[in-house]
């Protein structure tokens, strides 16, 4: 863990996450669905700051968006270990700065975890009808911005902390 | 008196002095065979300014809305004894405007947030219309917000009721804009047109909102009919809800 997560102000950034859920800019929505907002943040984040920093980070992003919707479903267990695994991906390669790279883990960031959510709808018998048409579209628009909301993100956060990988 | 002066054919000469009284006779004649041509025509061409106008349309439009209403007054309370005397639940008529000031599109959960909550009096469970009808229910309440699932939600449930002939089913969304109808007969005489509105008995919603319309009927779905329903708020469009107490 580098020093993001013992700055206060670098954490409350975290709150555009579910800001930006409830906003739901529709000039950033593909087939009304919009990205994955949670995966955009996460994911610069972890790979700055370590693996321990964004598991515990994805575990209290998922808490405060698990407030947002109703029912029984969690995205908490998905976050912490899409936050882990970016947080280890971060430290051991050099996964950083490509656009590609970007895009495919946030791509896939976004499969796990609206993976997870369908999982937990499809246990509960809650299954939307259009629920991989939804899936798809997310995992799409996410993957489209990641390599320019994540590339930023990143910059920042290294010019923020010169120490950190 | 001299005689031999019979019949004589009117002259050319009379014939062209008196060619206005010919073509008078003329024109009667074509009017006459015609059942008024031109005639009647020329009668609402100059009556034209006095016909019934717009005005008077316009009083009859009122007239008849006037009637309406006094007859839906009157139908209302009837509607309150008879429910008093069957000791249902009743409409309090009371309800809370609040604006939408979010529409999630995460799309995964189909729910509205309203700028109204606990203080301002919304309770968790409480039905929420729209013009046009019924939206959802208010799922959760915080201080100054309150969220509602929607009737298109896949967890909502809805018991609702067809006015026409009398059936009951439950409204089940399936997170797409039009819900599904599940019945509880498999002998049905339902058609697509007929209105949804809940259920007269209903003590989770207030009763007899309209809810939409029957789009699509499946007879064949198992283990009973089902009918795709289209919603007569339009959920898209809406600003402004109104929460019933």
């Amino acid at each position: 863990m580098v020093d993001l997560w013992r700055r206060g102000w670098c954490l409350a950034t975290g709150l555009a996450v579910p800001l930006l859920a409830l906003a739901a800019p529709t000039w950033l929505q593909l087939d009304a669905v919009g990205p994955t907002w949670a995966v955009l943040w996460l994911l610069p984040w972890a790979l700055v700051d370590g693996p321990m920093s964004g598991a515990l980070v994805g575990a209290a992003l998922g808490l405060l968006l698990d407030g947002l919707h109703p029912g029984p479903v969690t995205l908490l267990p998905a976050l912490a270990l899409l936050g882990w695994w970016w947080g280890r991906l971060g430290r051991s390669s050099a996964v950083g700065e490509r656009s590609v790279s970007l895009a495919l883990l946030a791509l896939v960031g976004s499969l796990v975890l609206g993976g997870s959510v369908l999982l937990q709808l499809q246990l509960w018998h809650q299954l939307p009808e259009s629920a991989l048409q939804m899936l798809w579209a997310q995992t799409l628009i996410t993957a489209l911005l990641a390599p320019v909301v994540c590339s930023l993100e990143l910059l920042f956060w290294r010019q923020l902390l010169p120490g950190g990988r | 008196m001299p005689a031999g002066r019979g019949f004589r054919l009117p002259t050319l000469r009379l014939l062209l002095s008196g060619w206005p009284w010919f073509g008078l006779a003329l024109l009667l004649l074509a009017i006459r065979l015609s059942k008024g041509a031109g005639f009647n025509d020329l009668y609402a061409l100059a009556s034209r300014p006095f016909w019934p106008g717009p005005a008077q349309s316009q009083w009859l439009r009122e007239a008849q809305k006037l009637d309406q209403q006094s007859r839906l007054e009157q139908l209302e309370t009837d509607n309150r004894r008879l429910r008093q005397l069957l000791s249902l639940q009743q409409r309090s008529g009371a309800s809370i405007s609040a604006a939408v000031i979010a529409r999630p599109a995460e799309g995964w959960w189909q729910q509205l947030l309203l700028g109204k909550g606990s203080w301002q009096g919304v309770n968790s469970g409480a039905a929420v219309v729209a013009p046009g009808g019924l939206l959802g229910r208010i799922a959760s309440v915080t201080p100054s917000t309150a969220t509602v699932q929607l009737l298109t939600d896949p967890g909502s449930r809805v018991g609702v009721w067809i006015g026409r002939t009398k059936e009951h089913g439950l409204l089940v969304g399936m997170g797409t804009a039009r819900p599904v109808l599940r019945f509880l007969d498999r002998d049905l005489r339902v058609r697509p047109g007929d209105l949804v509105t809940t259920s007269p008995a209903s003590t989770l919603v207030p009763p007899n909102v309209t809810v939409g319309v029957v789009q699509r009927l499946d007879e064949r779905a198992m283990p009973a009919p089902e009918a795709v329903v289209q919603l007569s708020a339009p959920i898209n469009a809406v600003d402004w809800v109104q929460v019933l107490r």
